[in-house]
């Protein structure tokens, strides 16, 4: 796989000494490098990142894109979605990132539905900020912030997603490289906003992942909504109990705003 | 030959459309509009005027008092009494807002046949003709505003902005609805197929200014646009276009704060956000137009600049000059080409970042690396400091060789232009606040009386030139009422300033 190679940057990598960010590198290499082996070029890929440690990936990642704000990464890929149609735009959050500041972005893309694909390194804390509790952290998760225990209930992510009407919404363990990186690819491939929630590890503030994965089980890719609104329950952030489906837990096809809005009919990329 | 009149009654009733189709006769007949509106925050029901001043000769602002009146509910003659002039119309009955547009045509001494053609444009045009055929058989000429061979026509502010974005070839306008800027993202959006340009209403401001930069990192002509508080929204994502240099247009049509304020009325009480907005330090351009002309001409610049130099443009207007009707006497100039010579995504590899970056866009933490980067966004201001003085920064206005110096900015240049007839003085109308021209300070230097004139409370504009110019403006004819200056009163106000000590 040589070109696995030009896709990573020469930046030293600064994520702490076993986490799992760099297990999503080398899935996202992974899944670029197979893209390109089809006939992309490196050149047709844009990414977006906010602020937190999953944004490090930006730096490591020899593909174009903007280091964005946090919580702001939705609305800046979506930008670059539009001015430029044909490039295949990944968005990269935390989970503080996606579900605290930018949740007013993350309800509203899946009605918009352009064309891009949406990954969120959930570790169910704020681990750059050294360990606070986000909206996914299960209730009772003490930190420096919280030394009482956080008191709200976790969101449910996936359940927004498909409440929203997402028309690609996956789980992926980020232990499970192959997997994961085969998911990032038929997210990219899907026609229209992709959504990934990527269970992470914090190995500092929040070790849990390798308790998680006894927890999950793969699952076919899914097209039933009823079958997914099942799914989507099966595993509850508050609590921490049930089991966790990993796969595409609902697929379906619907116009993408670009298909829908006359204008990208002619002249788009307006740069040409 | 001038006159004021003065239309009202309740949101709903079709004051605004009254107004607009009156001023359209006139421009029509060869004379000079002025039009201002004065409306709630409210769909149906309380009270709206709209006071148009018709002249024959150039004209940019209204008067105190009132020569027709016209009331389409019972409130409005109570409300608007104390104006009106001794002598004045009212017009006042329980008819259709056309019914009058026909008895202001035949007040005025207008063939009935151009008002026909004006009622063309509009919606239910059967019923319009026959209540303005009845308003205009119901009254007696008494003016005499016989055809003047002018060619003119009528602008607002939110559509001059519009047109200059056109012109400079927009892409997209990412936006949420906000008065006064609103009227910019209905006219963009009523236009975007013909143009390629694509209107999109976002979840928020943040979301629009975000998307505004997505698109232009990609090449395309972005621009988004808000009052104060949407603007405030905005303001992280200013920061993030002073670090990633990708270039940015800002719209801001402000109005009277602090907070949602007084919101359908007027202020220039914004020009610190303009300016200072955003965290760190980073080059900007503040520009404010002071009329539609220059309104179309400015846009196009804020883009231009905003490409050449991959910075932030901010277009500051407000309420009344984004919401008034003008009179367009002359073409603008013809816009400036504009050309993307940057690296694209798609075409080779782009980083952009919000760190602090090497020359690849890869974060850093270097000292060195530091320095030089705030150092180049230092040459950087400067640079445009030296490229605005290509675009008429400033103007002056008035007498040339008097040594009573005005200095306003923004959309008091109609009112100022209108009440400095007759009186010994120049005005220096400041349109590119940020970078401020050094002519500034050579005007100031040049007049013994210096008179600063702005639609606020606390003089922005005589701090900022204090700033730059180490000089100080005592005298001050501020205005904070949430209404704009009116011609004659300003003129009281002027000859008051110049005669006192």
């Amino acid at each position: 796989m040589e070109n696995k190679e030009k896709i990573q940057t020469k930046m030293p990598i600064t994520w702490c000494p076993g986490c799992t960010n760099t297990a999503v590198l080398t899935a996202l290499k992974k899944t670029i490098a197979k893209l390109i082996d089809e006939g992309a070029r490196q050149e047709d890929f844009a990414m977006v990142t906010g602020i937190g440690c999953h944004g490090k990936i930006f730096d490591y990642t020899n593909i174009s894109g903007i280091y964005g704000l946090h919580g702001r990464v939705i609305p800046t890929a979506f930008g670059i979605k539009l001015g430029n149609p044909k490039l295949k735009v990944l968005g990269f959050s935390g989970d503080g990132d996606a579900y605290a500041e930018g949740m007013e972005h993350f309800i509203h893309a899946f009605r918009y539905n352009a064309d891009m694909t949406y990954i969120v390194h959930d570790n169910q804390t704020f681990s750059l900020t050294t360990g606070q509790a986000t909206p996914t952290s299960n209730q009772g998760f003490k930190s420096k912030a919280e030394p009482l225990g956080n008191f709200s209930k976790a969101i449910n992510p996936i359940a927004l997603a498909l409440a929203a009407g997402g028309t690609f919404i996956a789980r992926c363990n980020s232990l499970d490289v192959n997997t994961t990186a085969e998911i990032f690819e038929q997210a990219i491939k899907h026609k229209g906003f992709a959504y990934i929630e990527l269970m992470q590890n914090c190995i500092i503030f929040n070790n849990e992942l390798p308790k998680l994965s006894k927890l999950m089980y793969n699952i076919e890719t899914n097209k039933d909504k009823s079958k997914a609104e099942k799914l989507v329950k099966e595993w509850d952030y508050s609590t921490k109990q049930g089991k966790i489906p990993i796969g595409i837990i609902y697929q379906t096809q619907e116009p993408t705003l670009e298909e829908k809005c006359p204008q990208f009919k002619t002249n788009f990329p307006a740069s040409d | 030959m001038k006159l004021n009149v003065l239309f009202g009654g309740k949101a709903g009733q079709g004051i605004n459309i009254l107004g607009h189709i009156l001023a359209e006769v006139l421009v029509k007949q060869g004379y000079y509009i002025f039009q201002s509106r004065d409306y709630q925050s409210l769909i149906r029901g309380g009270h709206n005027f709209n006071v148009l001043t018709i002249s024959d000769k150039p004209v940019s602002s209204n008067e105190s008092k009132i020569d027709i009146l016209v009331s389409i509910d019972s409130k409005t003659l109570e409300i608007h009494k104390s104006k009106l002039k001794e002598n004045a119309i009212i017009l006042q009955e329980e008819k259709e807002n056309m019914y009058f547009a026909g008895q202001l045509v035949k007040l005025l001494g207008i063939e009935f046949n151009i008002l026909e053609e004006e009622l063309k444009n509009l919606r239910n045009f059967d019923e319009n003709l026959a209540y303005s055929t009845e308003g205009y058989n119901s009254i007696e000429k008494k003016f005499n505003f016989q055809k003047q061979q002018l060619k003119l026509s009528i602008l607002d502010g939110n559509k001059a902005a519009a047109q200059g974005a056109l012109n400079s070839g927009i892409n997209f306008y990412f936006a949420y609805p906000m008065t006064p800027a609103t009227g910019i993202m209905n006219e963009l959006a009523s236009k975007q197929i013909e143009n390629n340009l694509v209107v999109f209403q976002s979840e928020s401001e943040i979301a629009a200014v975000n998307s505004a930069l997505g698109v232009s990192f990609t090449g395309a002509r972005a621009m988004t646009g808000s009052s104060g508080g949407g603007f405030d929204l905005m303001a992280e994502a200013l920061s993030l276009q002073g670090q990633t240099e990708i270039p940015l247009v800002v719209y801001l049509a402000s109005r009277p704060g602090p907070s949602t304020g007084v919101p359908t009325y007027t202020s220039q009480a914004d020009l610190n956000a303009a300016l200072y907005s955003g965290h760190g330090e980073f080059p900007r351009i503040v520009v404010a137009p002071g009329d539609p002309k220059e309104t179309i001409e400015k846009t196009n610049e804020a883009f231009y600049l905003a490409e050449k130099f991959k910075t932030l443009s901010i277009i500051l207007t407000d309420k009344h000059l984004a919401e008034s009707e003008y009179t367009l006497s002359e073409q603008p100039n013809p816009p400036i080409q504009i050309k993307t010579q940057r690296a694209l995504p798609g075409k080779q590899i782009v980083k952009s970042s919000s760190y602090e970056h090497d020359e690849n866009g890869l974060t850093t933490e270097s000292p060195e690396l530091a320095i030089k980067n705030a150092e180049s966004r230092i040459k950087k201001q400067n640079q445009i400091k030296k490229e605005i003085e290509n675009l008429h920064p400033i103007k002056m206005h008035g007498n040339q060789n008097s040594k009573n110096l005005i200095i306003s900015w923004g959309s008091t240049k109609g009112a100022i232009l209108d009440a400095i007839q007759g009186i010994d003085a120049k005005f220096l109308q400041i349109i590119y606040i940020q970078p401020l021209s050094e002519k500034v300070k050579e005007e100031m230097q040049k007049s013994s009386k210096i008179i600063l004139i702005e639609n606020n409370s606390t003089a922005p504009l005589g701090d900022w030139i204090t700033q730059n110019t180490g000089m100080e403006i005592k005298n001050k004819i501020l205005k904070y009422d949430g209404s704009p200056f009116l011609s004659n009163e300003l003129n009281k106000q002027i000859q008051g300033a110049l005669n006192g000590k």
